[in-house]
């Protein structure tokens, strides 16, 4: 059952990372598509009414792990305190840019909130790739199951690499996902930012696998390669779909985080917080475990719960799709 | 600075922040969907103007909530990592019930709503409305459980390393704790939704301005907040008081500054505890009545604070106060709004300037009282962080000291200053506009 518990939070992890990744994306590649005011401000309104409902993936995600795996939920959030601290303070940040452009018609203001919002959201997506970087590389659990993140341990080359990793395929989703909202120049912008971007991704992608390969050895379950492989297939699907469909870029590149994310939870497995250095143990999935009646009621609620919420949340978002012109806000 | 200390003030600093702006979502919600509701059965402009006016309003809370709601989910495994690993187990649940069963409700209809603001008011987005507030009083019910909880732990079993686990989760999440407690939050942030009604009504009239509609926030405010300010008090004050009285007696000695058992004790209307010196300075009593509202019998004993040990005495003068500013603000809610509905019956209370003024005017003190009944609930919890089971003392997170959390403290102060500056800028910006003017409506 743990296992299960453990493949729930992967989920729900993956979840966030396709959701809120591609209003970060989006955010983080706008000064790139988007060059006067009217243009940044629909690359802000292309994510407007997707990225609050995205955000709270996060604090369910983070809620199911309080839940399931109680020890991994308290030692890493105490672990990464400051980190953690500063992602919270860039999440606010970014939430008040974005409901704050529009509240005043003055250039200025907007050039400032619009900085904002590309700050905050790379440096957030900067932070999550850390974040992740290190939770494959391991962390130094002491005796008692707790560990201090300092500076330097945390900033290690491998989660650098991991984190530009997440800058380019996230900025890759976002303006795949720009280019299904969004009319005119801003999205021939983002069709060329898409060939860039994936050149980028597909370097990363081999220096950081062959990274962890080195890091973590060849005995990793096979799910990490099966992960693997899917990941390099939807690099090359996302390569094809270039210039041809924009529904298939953001498909390739939904999947290719969905497997990485899936090649990141199968290394790290049946470890949910792996210790430093790689093969020194760390807290397994079944010592993070709760009680059997608070497994099942977790995994009930988690499991029932999105099955719920992705029946009416996709029912909704149909609603809103559609595609954003330049004319239709200009006043 | 000792690190529970800081843990402490982080937690309450962070909480009572973020709890404005749920006092706001919980209490506006239903005026939201039935105005929503409204506008989309009769296709009146009027309706629809204050269907938007009050889903802008709505809206700029939530977004307020949920931005400052995120550290409170995180913040229980940064700085309280050692409860969290031993009562995770029981007080993840309601959590986890809460992110799945009402954060994306109330924030994917949110989204529909404000989406559809383009256009008129459909079923659809009465719909939305409606789901938006079940989604915030769901919410709102898990978040009492898990404090329940730690008020008053039921449907757990002692586990291993110190652990407490999961063991009946229907005990947990319909204790009788929780509904009592849920009623009255509940009715607190009702009433104040109902002021903020009232009170923007109020000023547009004072105003001269959206005369029609104004009339009517008054008119519903008003009324809506006399039944609610009734019900704070009976029935849920009252069998909050008696749940406080039955399970955390110390607690109740602390609220009302009794230091010395006493039967037929007083009820100290006014005085200052002096916990050094276990006495309440200058006070007014009214003889028999604690007794009575405790026991419901004249003569009972109630034990004062020296009946128990003083390691298991809470703050007393901050609960003390805390709780008196509630309740003396309750009560004067219950009258000026008793008073508001005279004048309502009587056809004069929008001709009364000066009733208009003091609605207008009475808008922050809910705030005040709500945020203030927390602090007696939670203040009057301690020395413990799980009521008998875990100290507070024990409960922070081993590897973060004081010291960084004092540094984090001042960067949630310097963050949330912006946001309250922002937030009262966006709101009352929004009322300065008012629900006639043609919205510029994102697309």
């Amino acid at each position: 059952m743990p296992t299960v518990g453990y493949c729930v939070i992967a989920l729900m992890l993956t979840a966030y990372v396709l959701l809120d990744g591609f209003d970060l994306g989006v955010a983080s590649i706008a000064p790139f598509i988007a060059r006067n005011d009217n243009e940044r401000r629909i690359a802000m309104e292309s994510i407007g009414p997707f990225w609050n409902g995205n955000e709270v993936c996060l604090i369910a995600a983070g809620a199911a792990l309080f839940a399931l795996f109680p020890s991994a939920y308290a030692a890493s959030f105490s672990g990464f305190y400051l980190p953690f601290m500063v992602v919270l303070w860039l999440l606010m940040f970014r939430g008040i840019s974005l409901e704050l452009r529009e509240h005043l018609s003055s250039d200025l203001w907007h050039q400032f909130w619009d900085a904002a919002f590309w700050a905050s959201s790379t440096l957030l997506i900067v932070l999550f790739g850390v974040a992740l970087g290190n939770l494959i590389r391991g962390v130094p659990l002491d005796a008692s199951g707790y560990f201090k993140g300092s500076f330097s341990f945390l900033l290690n080359p491998y989660a650098i690499a991991v984190a530009l990793l997440a800058v380019c395929v996230l900025g890759f989703h976002g303006a795949a996902f720009a280019r299904l909202r969004i009319d005119g120049p801003p999205a021939v912008r983002a069709a060329s930012a898409l060939t860039a971007l994936w050149w980028c991704v597909a370097a990363l992608y081999v220096i950081v696998s062959a990274a962890t390969l080195y890091l973590r050895g060849f005995d990793g379950h096979w799910a990490t390669y099966a992960c693997g492989a899917i990941a390099l297939a939807a690099l090359i699907a996302m390569r094809l779909a270039l210039g041809r469909s924009d529904v298939a870029a953001f498909a390739a590149s939904s999947l290719f985080l969905i497997a990485l994310m899936g090649a990141a939870a199968a290394t790290m497995y049946p470890y949910i917080l792996p210790g430093y250095p790689p093969g020194s143990g760390g807290l397994s999935i079944e010592a993070a475990a709760p009680s059997v009646a608070a497994m099942t009621t977790a995994l009930t609620v988690t499991i029932g719960g999105g099955i719920a919420v992705f029946a009416y949340g996709s029912l909704v978002f149909r609603r809103m799709a559609g595609k954003l012109r330049v004319e239709d806000v200009t006043q | 600075m000792e690190t529970v200390l800081a843990d402490r003030l982080q937690f309450a600093f962070t909480i009572m922040f973020h709890y404005l702006f749920p006092i706001g979502t919980i209490g506006l919600a239903p005026f939201v969907a039935a105005y929503t509701w409204k506008a989309a059965r009769s296709g009146d402009p009027e309706d629809a103007a204050a269907a938007r006016f009050w889903t802008t309003i709505f809206a700029v809370n939530f977004a307020a909530g949920v931005v400052t709601g995120i550290p409170m989910e995180f913040q229980f495994g940064t700085n309280w990592a050692a409860f969290s690993r031993s009562s995770g187990s029981v007080v993840g649940q309601p959590l986890a019930m809460e992110g799945m069963f009402a954060f994306f409700l109330e924030s994917i209809f949110l989204g529909a709503l404000l989406y559809g603001r383009r256009g008129k008011p459909t079923r659809f987005m009465a719909w939305a409305a409606v789901m938006v507030c079940l989604g915030a009083w769901l919410s709102g019910y898990f978040i009492v459980v898990t404090d329940a909880w730690m008020q008053h732990p039921v449907g757990y079993v002692a586990g291993p390393n110190g652990t407490y686990q999961l063991s009946d989760i229907w005990a947990v999440v319909l204790s009788s704790w929780a509904r009592w407690q849920f009623a009255h939050v509940f009715i607190g942030a009702l009433l104040t939704g109902s002021l903020i009604v009232a009170g923007v009504g109020a000023y547009y009239l004072l105003a001269k301005r959206e005369t029609a509609l104004a009339k009517r926030f008054v008119r519903s405010g008003t009324i809506a907040a006399f039944v609610f300010s009734i019900l704070a008090a009976f029935p849920t004050g009252d069998i909050n008081a008696d749940d406080v009285t039955k399970y955390q007696p110390v607690k109740l000695a602390a609220m009302e500054g009794l230091f010395q058992s006493a039967h037929g004790a007083p009820l100290a209307i006014i005085g200052m505890p002096d916990s050094k010196n276990r006495t309440l300075l200058d006070p007014v009593y009214v003889p028999g009545i604690l007794s009575y509202l405790a026991y419901g019998n004249f003569r009972a004993n109630v034990n004062g604070l020296e009946a128990y040990p003083r390691e298991f005495w809470p703050p007393v003068e901050l609960t003390y106060y805390a709780y008196h500013v509630m309740v003396g603000l309750g009560t004067i809610f219950g009258g000026i709004t008793a008073l508001a509905v005279l004048l309502l019956v009587m056809r004069r209370l929008y001709s009364t300037p000066l009733m208009l003024w003091v609605l207008m005017l009475l808008v922050p003190f809910p705030y005040i009282a709500n945020e203030a009944g927390w602090v007696v609930s939670e203040v009057g919890r301690q020395p413990w962080i799980v009521y008998g089971l875990m100290r507070t003392a024990a409960g922070s997170s081993p590897t973060v000291s004081g010291g960084e959390t004092l540094f984090t403290i001042i960067g949630f102060a310097g963050m949330y200053f912006l946001l309250g500056v922002l937030f009262l800028t966006l709101v009352l910006r929004e009322i300065g506009l008012g629900p006639s003017h043609p919205q510029e409506v994102p697309v």
